[in-house]
């Protein structure tokens, strides 16, 4: 899967991934997505406009961990670190 | 602000309660066991049967009506808000609809088994005024959609489809005590195709167009297939039902035409899932779900083959089982064996406050016993059907209540993971 829904831009503190606007499960696929390629290991900053409570689970599961920090209006932020 | 924990508190305020999907799936899986004992209880009538009540009306709804609407209407209270984007107005009147729906499917049940029509009437009346319940509220949350309408037009088939079911139903009913209907066969016949391709069909293809991306991880489906599979559904029920109704066979084996078409649309809207997922090993559930579309390509050919009138001995309960056993029940045990921990992953709390591993919520050994008893008792009982076997139809029965036990078995872990005090 080379071209992931969404956008995505590197900045200083690492790699941003905007899948606002996208249907379900695209965000998901999208963020998982980026996780998953070689030598990611974070922080990753989500730009999401709700709370993607499907992903957490696969999150976990992944043994990412996730913080919600403050965003634009409308916007849900967040977080994601691999801690190992 | 802390990891994980912390945020998933404000994620849980657009979650349901997990009591509500949960009462529906745990009591489905109860349901399922009973179903399988009943058929078990009457199953020297299976072979040759074809409508009227006795213990295996009791055991089809038991299956329709206990397991598999109980766990659509728990996954569309899930689901559906995440598809529209619109959360449910309010939740007691899901709560409502379960306490209806429960006691009413027993003694529906127990109605339909004992012969019994003021039984079976207030069952009925239960069942109904919790099925209407369930569409009102999943009505409104359709109504305010705000995305993938062609996802939340399935939802308003499987609706129209439920109103028509109910209303079918309870003329039914009326006419055992009345009798004013003649021959009920060809409006019982109708019922049967309207709930499980109409109602329970339109929820399940709708929903797959979510599902099956979400948990093999694809890309979103393409919309075109998506509306070509709804139309061309309700064209085949609308035709099937003309030609029943009307009395021109014709009609019924022209139906056949778009339910084949909607069929490729539907395996084809799949592959697409499946060409585009990112998850490596997708687990038993999915051997389930893809066994289920086999049922469902098997059903359609065994339709077929019955309007064209294919000398098929006992044809009617070899189609009722493999379209309710086979296509629906297979899909939604491999359905609920995903959502059931994916849910439970949501709402418990385990190592830091982090979400529950799905792993660790998932026992394989009950599926694994499931999922061979489920298909070998599928087998055993087509096998009686066809030879008029009683004993292979009872070694099915037995087969599959083994299986549901162990079902049953892994859905009582979840819970008590679920519960388990945070670690």
């Amino acid at each position: 899967m080379s071209n992931l829904p969404g956008t995505h831009w590197q900045e200083p503190d690492g790699l941003h991934i905007d899948v606002r606007g996208l249907e379900p499960p695209e965000p998901m696929v999208a963020i998982l997505g980026h996780l998953e390629r070689p030598g990611q290991a974070g922080p990753v900053t989500v730009h999401h406009d709700r709370n993607p409570i499907y992903l957490f689970p696969e999150l976990a599961e992944r043994g990412w961990t996730y913080q919600k920090v403050p965003g634009e209006a409308g916007e849900i932020r967040l977080i994601l670190r691999c801690p190992s | 602000m802390s990891m994980g924990g912390s945020f998933l508190g404000g994620a849980k305020d657009r979650l349901l309660p997990v009591s509500i999907p949960f009462r529906f799936f745990l009591t489905a899986t109860g349901f399922h066991v009973l179903a399988w004992v009943v058929l078990l209880l009457g199953a020297q009538d299976l072979p040759e049967f074809s409508g009227g009540t006795g213990p295996i009306l009791a055991a089809i709804h038991l299956l329709t009506l206990g397991v598999l609407a109980l766990t659509g209407m728990g996954a569309s209270y899930q689901l559906l808000p995440v598809v529209t984007r619109q959360p449910l107005a309010r939740t007691w009147p899901a709560r409502l609809s379960f306490w209806l729906m429960v006691p009413g499917i027993g003694v529906l049940a127990y109605g339909m088994a004992a012969t019994d029509p003021m039984t079976l009437s207030v069952g009925a009346g239960l069942v109904s005024i919790g099925l209407v319940v369930f569409a009102l509220l999943t009505a409104d949350n359709l109504r305010r959609a705000g995305s993938i309408a062609v996802v939340a037009a399935h939802g308003w088939g499987a609706l129209a489809a439920l109103v028509g079911v109910v209303g079918i139903a309870l003329a039914l009913i009326g006419n055992i005590n009345a009798g004013y209907l003649g021959d009920p066969a060809g409006l019982a016949l109708v019922h049967m195709i309207l709930a499980s391709f109409g109602f329970m069909g339109l929820l399940v293809l709708g929903l797959s167009m979510v599902l099956i991306p979400m948990f093999v991880l694809s890309y979103g489906l393409p919309q075109p297939p998506g509306w070509a599979q709804l139309g061309l559904v309700v064209l085949a029920l609308v035709l099937f039902s003309a030609g029943v109704l009307g009395d021109i066979p014709l009609l019924g084996i022209a139906a056949m035409i778009p339910a084949t078409g909607a069929g490729f649309a539907h395996f084809l809207l799949m592959r697409v899932a499946f060409k585009t997922s990112m998850r490596k090993r997708l687990g038993l559930s999915f051997l389930m779900i893809r066994s289920s579309w086999a049922y469902l390509g098997l059903c359609l050919i065994l339709g077929l083959a019955i309007l064209l009138g294919a000398p098929i001995a006992n044809a009617p309960a070899l189609f009722g089982l493999i379209l309710l056993g086979g296509w629906l029940l297979t899909f939604l045990t491999g359905i609920l064996q995903r959502i059931m921990p994916f849910l439970a992953s949501m709402h418990g709390s385990g190592r830091a406050g982090l979400p529950l591993l799905l792993s660790d919520l998932t026992a394989e050994g009950p599926l694994r016993v499931h999922a061979v008893c489920h298909h070998l008792a599928l087998l055993l009982c087509g096998l009686g059907i066809v030879l008029n076997w009683t004993i292979l139809v009872q070694a099915g029965a037995v087969t599959g209540t083994i299986g549901a036990l162990a079902f049953a078995g892994f859905a009582a872990n979840v819970l008590i993971k679920l519960k388990a005090p945070t670690r």
